[in-house]
Parts: C-alpha cells; structure tokens; sequence
C-alpha cells in the first residue's frame, strides 16, 4: 500500500513491475515499509527529471511569516498568499471552504480527544451534597447514555470520530487490540434506557428519591454542577450532556469557563469540597504514540499527577495493579501485554473516571498543488519529513510560503532554547536527525545511521519491525571498563567505568550505532565539517551543566538530567570511521527502533556553542531561560537579538585565542588549522546572514526579520542526500474497505461476504496489510465469532460461514465486522454489514 | 492650581502699595516653584495609586498566583509524560522538582503581597524589569525591549492615522462652522453615527473588499515577507501595508471627530466677539485664525496630546485583524501570558506619559491663554 502511495506520481505500470518484486511478507517480518522505500528512489526520479541529481529539499525557498488568523486561512491559500499553514485548524466554517475551494486541500492529523472527566469522590461531598459519579455503575453507564455519533457528526461536524475506549483511535496499540477494541465498544454502545435504568437503580441504592421528575437528596435536588469549557465546541458537547442529565432526573449547574478558571476549579481544587461534579476535557498529541500502556495509569491512578483529583482517584485493585505494570513494562512479552491491555480496557470502562467521546480531526490547509508529509497525530507541525518532502506537485523547486501562529516566539538556541511548536518545526528544516519517525505508524526510520544493533537483557519486552534494527537478548549485559560513564568538571573529561571504580556494572541493554560513512563528511551550512568534536561538546555540556563545580551549572537542568543519569550506562566509540558508536542504557521501550532513537548521538557546531559558553561562563548570557533569569542575563539566541553582539565580541576573542570549548576532549581531534577554519567561517557566515545559526539540514536560515515575524530558509545544495529520498511519505496509505454481502442468509446456506481493500482507488496489495480480521456479532451485540478474513488476490478478501454457523445464530438480525490493520499507518480501518438470518427458504415455502 | 487671573479678587496688590520688581519677581517663581511641587506630587501619588492598582488586578490580589501554579503543573507533567525517556518511576519526583523550580524561578514561592511591593518600587523607578514568561522579537527578556520594539510599529500606525483624522477634522470642521446647514454639513451630521463601529469593523469590510475581491492591497502584516532589503522599497512596502488599517481608523472617526469639532466652532463661531468681527468686515481667515482659533487653542491643544498618548496603547483588535505587530497585540498577549512585569511596564511608561502630558499642558494653557495665571502665594 505505500507502495501506491509512493507512486502517486508514477504510472500504473511501473506499480506493477515494482510491487512484483517485492519478498514474501513473513520472511521479512513486516519489514517490507523500510524495504519499499528504496524501491521508489529511482522510479520518483525517472518520472521527474527536475529531480534528478537535486540533493536535500525539494524546493529553492520557504518563507514563514505569521498569520493568526485561521479563518482567513482559505482565502489567503487561494489569494496565493500562501501555500501551507503549520497550525491545524478545527473550525467547521474554514474546514467547509476549504473542502469546497478548488484551489485549497487540507491533510487530516487526529491527534486530539475530547472526554468527560467525572469526579468520583464520594457519596457525598465534604457539604454533604450527592455525588451521583462516586459510583461506578453511574459513570458506566453515562457511556450508553451519549451518542458519541452525534457528536461527531454534528458538534464536530464529521472532524471528529467516535470514540469509547480509553486508548485512542489513531494509535498502533488500538490496531493490535481492534478486535478485542471493537467488542468492547459494541458493548458500550448509545443504549439510553439501559443506562437510565441503572442511573435509577443506583441512585435509588444511594437513598435518592425521584420528586417530580427530578432526583432529591435528603430534601434537597441533586445538582449537577458541570464545568463546561466556553472556548471551543466542548460548550456544545457540554450543553448536550447537560440536556442528557436533566432528561435523566438532574438539575445541572452549568459553569461556561475558559481554560484557566475551569483550571483552578478541577484541577486545584479538591474534589471532595465539591466544587465540581463533571469537566468537559481534551487532550492532545503532536506524535503518534508508539505506546498507550502507560495511560491507564495516567488517567486512572493517583500515580498519574501529583494533583488533588489523582489524589482522589481509587481504582480497583486489579485495575491499578494492571495499570501499573503497564506503565512500568512488567510484562514477559507482547502477548502478555496484549492480554493486560485488553484486560485493562475492560477495567477502565467498568471504572469509568473519565467518559471519552471522540478522536478530534483537525485539518492542516495547503495549496492544491503542494505536497508535504504529515504527522498522522501532529499534523504537519509534529512531521519530522515535512523539509524533506515539501514541494509543489508538478515541479522542483520555487518560493513556498508557509503560514504560522508565531515564529521566532522565544530564543533560538540548541541548548536550552524555544521550545514552542513552530519554532521547532522550522528547526527540524535547519537540522539533520539520525533517525525519523514514520508519520504514519511513529516507527523510526534511519536518516544518518547504516544501521543498529540491540541486545537486551533476556525476557525484556521489546520488538521490532524495522530490518535496519537488528535484535538480540543476553542473559547479562557487561558495562566494559572502558566505556564512558562520568564527567569529570576539574579535568574537563570523561571518567571510565573503570576509573569511577564500577567494574562489571551491568546494563538492560546495548546499543551499537553504524552511522553512515559520510557522517562525518557533511557539511555544517557555514562551510565547516561535521567532525567527532561537535559530538564530544554535546555530551559534555550536557554533564557539565549538571555539575554544581560548572561555569555552565544550571538548576533547572538538574532534574531532566538526573531522571538520564539513572538509565545511562556508559558511552563507548567503537569507530571514529566510520563512526561506530557503543551505548549502555537501563532505558527500555516497546519498539527496538525507539530505543535507538533514544540512544542516538547529537551533534552541535562546537565552533559556535563554544562562543556561547564563553559567554555563559561571564554571565553575559545562558542558555536556558532560568539560568538568564539567575544570572539576570539575556536568554542566548543564535538569530537575533542582544545576544548578537556579545557572540561577536566572543568571536573576536576566541579567533585571537584560539579558544575551543573542554579543550581536554576536544582539543585532541581539532588538528592543525581546523580551530581557525571554524572561526573563520563562523565569522563569514555572520557577516552574510547576520546570525549564528548554522545546520547540517536540507535548508539553511537565510534571513530573520523577528519585528515583522518572518523568516526565510533557502535550499542547501550540499545537503548529502538525494531530494527523492523520503516522498513516499506523502500521504497516508489508509485503506478503504467496502464490504459485500448478502442481507439476508436463510438457514441451511452458507454466506460469502467479500472485503475490496483499495486506496487511491488501486487496490492493496496483501504484503500491506498487517491483519485482516472479522468479528461476527448477534442480534444482543455478543461476539459470536472472530478469525481472519481469506485473502483472494488482488486486493480482495473473503469471509465465509458454513450452515452450521449461520444455523448457529438463530433468526433475527447480525452484524460482520471487518477490521483491517495496514503495515504503514498506525489507524485501523473498519467496515460493517447487517445481515438477517431467516429460516430455510424450504420451510418458508 | 492654575487660575484665571481677575483684577480685585486679591491677586494683585491694593492700590497705593508699592512692591519692588525684584521681589514680585520673586514671589513669582515661589509660586511657580510650589505650584509645580504640588503638582508634581499630586501627579507621583496619582500614578503610583493607578499603577498599585494595576498590579493587584492584573494579579486579581494575588489569586493569578494560583492559576500560574496550576498551569506550570499542567505544562511540566505534559513534558514530562511526552518524554520517552522518563521512567514511570521517576515521573513524579522529576514534575515536582521542575515545577519548584519553576515557581522559584518566578518567584511565586514568596507572599504576593511582598512581590506586589517589589513590583510597584520598580515601576516607580521606571526600572521595567524582566518578563516573566515572554521575549521581544529579537529575544531578549528585558520588558523595555519587549515595549520598545513594538512601540515604532503602534506609533506609525495610529499615529499616521490619528494625525490625518486630527487634522482633516480641524480643517474640515473649521469650514463646516461657517457653513452651517449646508448639504456637506448635513452630510457629515448623518454619518457620524457610523463612527460608532470601531475601526476594526471596517477593516474586515477593507479587507475582504481591497485584498481578496479586489486584490489590491495585503490583507494584514506591516511589511512584505520576506522584507525588501533596500530602505527605500521597505518603506513603500510599510507604507503599501498602511493603506488599509490606516483607512479603517480613518473612517471610523472622521466623521464623529468632524462633527465634534465642528460643534465646537460654531458655538465660538457665535461669540459676540466673533461676531463683531464679523460685523467689522474682517476677513473669513482672520476671524477664523484670530477669533476662533486662538481662543479655543487650549482645548485643541489639549485634545491633540491626549491623542498622542492614546496611541501608546494601540488597538488590540485593529491589530490582531491587520496582523500589525503593535504594542496592542503585545499587550494582549501579555495579559494572556498572565506577564505582569510587561502588563505593569506598559501601564507604568503610560501613566508617566499621561502624568507628564497633564503637567506640560498646565503650562501652555498658560502660554497659549493669557488669561491663565499661576496663583501667587
């Protein structure tokens, strides 16, 4: 299916000819995404001659300039005022014109979620007033009680998708459990009367009595008061679910606030006191999430935030006991865990403290003509592919104009800088990572790296998917002597294992990185070379600025530090070239590749850091925010700013010093000329773009206008690798299912139902779906029946049942199920079929 | 306290005293001198009350504390809990070091009452300090900074255009006064209730009309992006950005300023001595320089400074729809960041503004009416 994707551009032929190449899935195991992106290479360049020899991004210039107002979004795309806005916008008004304009498109990312939060401190609150949700079966119930459709469909006017379970829809963890997922939803399912007979039942079991048709406690009406956030559409959904109560024998206090007075009311204040009864809440992701194990504790247990209503929070034992294994990764293997997440849904909905409702959409708004890949979750702002896969679709090259909240919010620096969404974005145009995500599925792919080996401790839960990751286990990891462990502020060096007296220090797990061999050939955009150096001051600063004994010491590094100290085991340099890097870490993930992305080197120009820390080191600036604030210094911004002439009086002195940052660790690899050559090209690069902000990524930082809020980056023409590369990653292969079958199946025939798995309108090949599985449920909603749909070729698939099964069934209505999972998106996809089962046409004769 | 000097209301001395020109002299500049203390102090405890105020709402006595705790909270737990590499173990103890962090770092570990002082004794000082959570443009935390360098883009704007309705409206209304009745007069009667929509009003109206039916102007920023690199084309470029909101202030205040300023003459414009005047056979423009302009010059005057300090606060929603980075939309941001050091700094350099303007126009309405005398002990 990424195949189709990939070759959007690319006729059908060629297709052909490439996915008969492909190896047989299980022999690769589901290795075939990595494999594929190969394969698209050459044939993307064929089709494209512009592309050919065009190394880096894919067009000359990209200029972001700020723009707040979303909804002039669609008429500044089709004004050609702009061609792509990094914010993702969930206005219905400018999601219709967009949908409606010819010149405009939109990207869907499904990061948000949209639930209830219920407080369940209870019977009753410290004044003595009911609190009808400090019962389960109440809060249970409230998930028959709304019709998450509809607010989908009509709140959110279709930006939106349904959603029960407290894992979300657009994760890889709710493709592994769709069938179990889909079961349980079934079984949560808009059922109103059901759940107005429990309400009854318990509030009745409270000793709560119905007096014309609203429900008092001890002489009093139980109101419900209900925190309703007034920004956004969850003041419709709050009304909605307010309507629901009073229908359901409540009067409701209906408190329309915005973020931080909702805020004080839920979150600081203590739930017993009784402020509150239920919240509207949301919440976002920028990423798609590898791993919602850890969410039932979050969500559910007094672990997840130190908070007054975490505090309240008092799960069952089995479900916290649960929840804590899973966030801790207690588990043998994935079918364990597997089994403990389902369990743990079951739980949580049986538990119920929150009520979630949907997966929210948002739209990111481009030009018709552009192309870009988008972060399944994060839109285009979370994609990490976004420089290297923009472009106007019939060229290479030209202007593109790219529409954001803010630029420049906070100081630039690769330190302790901005942190803000759009400022990171543009970053990732200026630097080059060793590893990137998969927008699709949030797998890592390599970027910088041949390859990596991880050994684990045996019996500890990891997978991998990935072929450029290979994965081992051993009964004992051993730390060498030899490797790096400490930092020494005194002597500016690294201390051994051996040297900190640690000898046979054990590891979870091992790491070793093969970079590319022209690691260490790319070019900083200054001119200057990636060398060992720009990785040694990397690590270094980051020890040195935890130290007390450091120039560089900064508090508010301590605690994030620490938390790396724990885990980190040891560095060791295998190779130098090419660079081969050894690392120990106590730190465990579920996907091998996501361990090697957090064990993976970063690089800075030490050449300009190196001025920083002089400047740092007397107090005229810092990197972090709290440190300039200590210092009463200005916060170091590479781009503009006062801190501008303090590195150019840096740059003088270091020129005429030679100075070079810990010169006991670097000083050995900076032979010769090499600390001048940095300097002068530091200082030429200075005087031409009037900052200091240098990368190694596929566009350089052409100018900062920070008073205007806009800046310009321009193609890197030395950028190593081919501008092809990454544009299968254009659009998500999401499948679509349409399902066929009988309606109605009369007793004693068989039934033949078949699923076309298409996208772009070809159909999807078998390698591209992971799993194609059905469920089959009765006319209660019971699961009768799960297994794998039959593959029958070109895109097709079968799922078929005996007499015996239809028999089975008895007469009435039923439900097939089809959930297919992709290799290359982290979404499932489902489709549905009624049928009936009537009696044998030989009896109705 | 300023007066209007009356002849046999005891400031001028009794017939048949004498008094010697060195010691009147004197007594002149004692009067001055105490009358620009007392002022002065007056005009110290007024800002001082105003911005003290500020603090204690901008920080709604104290309880903003809260919200900023509740708020660190929610950021740092979600920082925490989107990094891969924080171990569930180790999640609580590294949300609660960094919070405290935090919370020191703005000192909100301290009663606000003493912050609330400690802020005031600055403001006094017109040391603006550091913001607490935004950065200028050009990354530096210091609140001047952040102010100064929104300021040209707010000056420039409402400046042009409030000077061009200003203006306009003298002139206009200068005419009007003596064409009292006509269907021009008429006209502008009838439309200035328009003035009622604010300018930003107009500008969605301008917008929708000049930069997307008829694309003729740029829907919003000051200049184009990425800016023209020579001086000359980035001004036509700033000057090209101006059109529109400059046409939104103008038209939502010419017309209510005309017919302000008009009513103004016409009720100077039947004075006895302008009609005199008139009477006599001067000419249109002597009347209206001599007899009309002169005396009511205070009230000019006074109009037109107040106009130049309302510029400082800009206009948020002006600003936000032409997406002008002013000090207005600096302001709003700063109140949403809760930022109280730039909330103060804003209010603090206007309140000395508005002190200062009230102060120089005590004196010109001494210099421009000499009618106006300082009160002699």
């Amino acid at each position: 299916m990424l195949l189709m994707n990939v070759c959007g551009t690319m006729s059908g032929p060629i297709l052909g000819a490439a996915s008969g190449r492909l190896p047989p899935m299980r022999r690769v195991k589901a290795g075939i995404a990595g494999l594929l992106m190969l394969v698209p290479i050459q044939a993307q360049a064929d089709a494209d001659p512009d592309l050919a020899g065009r190394r880096g991004g894919l067009v000359d210039e990209i200029i972001f300039a700020t723009e707040t107002d979303t909804a002039r979004l669609s008429g500044l795309i089709a004004d050609g005022a702009f061609h792509l806005t990094a914010q993702g916008v969930t206005d219905q008004s400018v999601f219709q014109r967009i949908r409606d304009s010819e010149l405009a498109d939109y990207d869907l990312s499904f990061g948000g979620s949209v639930e209830l939060t219920l407080n369940p401190v209870g019977p009753t609150f410290e004044d003595g007033t009911l609190n009808p949700f400090s019962v389960p079966a109440i809060r249970e119930a409230m998930n028959q009680l709304i019709d998450r459709r509809f607010i989908a469909e009509e709140i959110y006017g279709g930006l939106a998708r349904p959603r029960t379970l407290p894992i979300g829809t657009a994760v890889p963890d709710f493709a592994r459990l769709a069938a179990e997922a889909r079961a349980i939803e079934l079984r949560y399912r808009h059922d109103p009367p059901r759940a107005l007979a429990v309400i009854e039942a318990e509030m009745e079991a409270l000793g709560a009595e119905r007096q014309g048709g609203i429900w008092h406690f001890e002489g009093r009406p139980v109101t419900l008061r209900l925190v309703i956030r007034s920004d956004d559409a969850r003041r419709q959904v709050g009304d909605y679910v307010a309507n629901l109560l009073e229908g359901a024998g409540f009067q409701t206090e209906r408190l329309y606030r915005g973020p931080e007075e909702a805020s004080r009311i839920w979150i600081a204040s203590d739930p017993a006191a009784g402020q509150w009864h239920m919240v509207t809440g949301a919440w976002v992701s920028t990423l798609v999430r590898r791993d919602s194990a850890s969410d039932f504790d979050f969500y559910y247990t007094p672990r997840g935030r130190p908070d007054p209503l975490w505090q309240a929070y008092a799960p069952d034992p089995e479900f916290d006991r649960i929840a804590a294994r899973l966030n801790e990764g207690d588990f043998a293997d994935l079918e364990e865990r597997a089994g403990l997440m389902a369990r743990a849904i079951e739980l949580a909905m049986q538990d119920s403290a929150r009520i979630w409702l949907v997966d929210q959409s948002q739209i990111g708004p481009r030009a018709a003509d552009v192309q870009v890949a988008f972060d399944l979750a994060g839109g285009v702002r979370g994609s990490q592919l976004w420089p290297l896969t923009l472009r106007f679709a019939d060229r290479v090259g030209g202007q593109m104009r790219v529409a954001a909240p803010s630029v420049l919010t906070e100081p630039w620096n690769p330190v302790a800088g901005t942190n803000w969404l759009f400022d990171r974005m543009v970053q990732r145009a200026i630097s080059d990572a060793s590893v990137l995500p998969d927008p699709f599925t949030g797998l890592h792919r390599p970027q910088r790296l041949d390859r990596a080996e991880l050994t684990v401790r045996t019996g500890t839960p990891v997978s991998v998917t990935l072929p450029w990751v290979t994965l081992d286990e051993a009964d004992g990891i051993i730390v060498p002597d030899d490797a790096w462990i400490a930092w020494d502020e005194g002597e500016g060096r690294f201390l051994t294992v051996a040297e900190t007296g640690q000898h046979g220090l054990e590891a979870r797990t091992r790491a070793v990185l093969h970079y590319r061999p022209d690691f260490f050939a790319r070019p900083w955009h200054d001119g200057s070379t990636v060398s060992l150096a720009d990785v040694l001051v990397s690590w270094a600063l980051s020890f040195s600025r935890a130290d007390p004994d450091s120039p560089h010491f900064d508090p508010s590094h301590v605690p994030g530090f620490e938390v790396f100290e724990r885990q980190f085991r040891g560095w060791r340099i295998l190779s130098e070239d090419p660079f081969v890097l050894e690392v120990y870490s106590d730190q465990i993930s579920l996907d091998a590749e996501t361990m090697i992305s957090q064990r993976v080197v970063s690089v800075l120009p030490w050449h300009v850091i190196g001025l920083a820390m002089l400047a740092e080191a007397q107090g005229e600036l810092a990197f972090s925010s709290a440190r300039a604030d200590r210092l009463d210094a200005e916060w170091l911004s590479l781009v503009a700013g006062p801190s501008l002439p303090i590195l150019d009086r840096k740059l003088d002195q270091a020129r005429a010093a030679g100075t070079i940052p810990f010169p006991a660790l670097l000083g050995p690899h900076l032979a010769g000329d090499a600390i001048a050559i940095r300097h002068d090209n530091i200082a030429a690069w200075r005087a031409a773009r009037r900052h200091f902000q240098i990368g190694e990524g596929p566009y350089y930082l052409h100018s900062v206008h920070p008073i205007e809020g806009a800046l310009v980056l321009r193609h890197f023409p030395d950028f190593p690798d081919p501008s092809d590369r990454w544009l299968g990653f254009a659009d998500p292969p999401i499948p679509v299912l349409d399902l066929d079958g009988p309606l109605i199946v009369a007793r004693g025939e068989d039934a033949r139902f078949t699923i076309a798995a298409t996208f772009a309108g070809a159909p999807v090949e078998a390698a591209d779906i992971e799993t194609a599985r059905f469920l089959l449920f009765n006319g209660d909603g019971a699961l009768v029946e799960e297994g794998e749909a039959t593959e029958l070729g070109g895109g097709n698939w079968e799922v078929a049942f005996d007499p015996g099964r239809i028999a089975a069934l008895g007469m009435g209505p039923n439900s097939l199920e089809v959930v297919f999972t992709s290799r290359h998106v982290a979404m499932p996809v489902f489709a549905s079929q009624p049928f009936a089962t009537v009696p044998s046409r030989t009896a109705e004769w | 306290m300023v007066q209007i000097a009356d002849p046999g209301h005891g400031q001028e001395p009794p017939p048949g005293t004498q008094i010697a020109p060195n010691d009147a002299r004197r007594r002149e500049m004692t009067g001055l001198a105490l009358f620009m203390a007392r002022r002065i102090v007056a005009l110290v405890l007024t800002v001082l009350v105003g911005v003290y105020m500020t603090i204690i709402i901008a920080n709604v006595g104290g309880q903003v504390d809260d919200l900023r705790v509740i708020q660190i909270r929610a950021d740092v737990s979600d920082a925490v809990r989107s990094d891969p590499g924080v171990a569930a173990a180790d999640r609580l103890a590294l949300i609660e070091a960094q919070v405290a962090l935090e919370v020191e770092r703005l000192g909100l570990d301290r009663p606000f009452v003493w912050r609330s002082l400690d802020y005031l004794r600055r403001a006094m000082l017109l040391d603006l300090g550091r913001a607490e959570q935004m950065s200028s443009d050009l990354g530096s935390r210091q609140v001047s900074a952040i102010i100064t360098e929104r300021l040209p883009a707010t000056l420039l704007l409402f400046g042009t255009a409030n000077v061009l309705v200003f203006v306009v409206s003298i002139v206009v209304a200068l005419r009007l006064s003596r064409r009292y009745g006509s269907w021009l007069d008429r006209t502008i009667v009838a439309l200035a209730p328009s003035s009622a929509a604010p300018g930003w009003f107009y500008g969605l109206f301008l917008i929708l009309i000049f930069a997307f039916a008829w694309p003729l102007f740029p829907s919003g920023g000051m200049v184009a992006v990425p800016p023209p690199e020579t001086a000359l084309r980035y001004a036509m470029s700033v000057v090209h950005h101006m059109v529109l909101p400059v046409t939104a202030i103008f038209i939502s205040s010419i017309f209510v300023s005309i017919y302000s300023w008009r009513t103004f003459f016409l009720i100077h414009s039947s004075e006895d001595h302008v009609e005199m005047a008139r009477a006599k056979g001067l000419p249109d423009r002597m009347i209206e320089a001599r007899y009309i302009l002169r005396p009511t010059l205070p009230s000019i005057v006074t109009s037109f400074l107040l106009m130049l300090i309302g510029l400082w606060s800009g206009a948020i929603i002006l600003e936000q729809v032409f997406n002008w980075p002013g000090l207005g939309t600096l302001l709003f941001q700063a109140i949403g960041f809760r930022d109280t050091p730039v909330i103060i700094g804003g209010v603090v350099i206007f309140a000395y503004l508005l002190a200062l303007t009230v102060f120089l126009l005590d004196f010109l309405y001494a210099a421009l009416d000499p009618r106006v005398r300082v009160a002699t002990p």
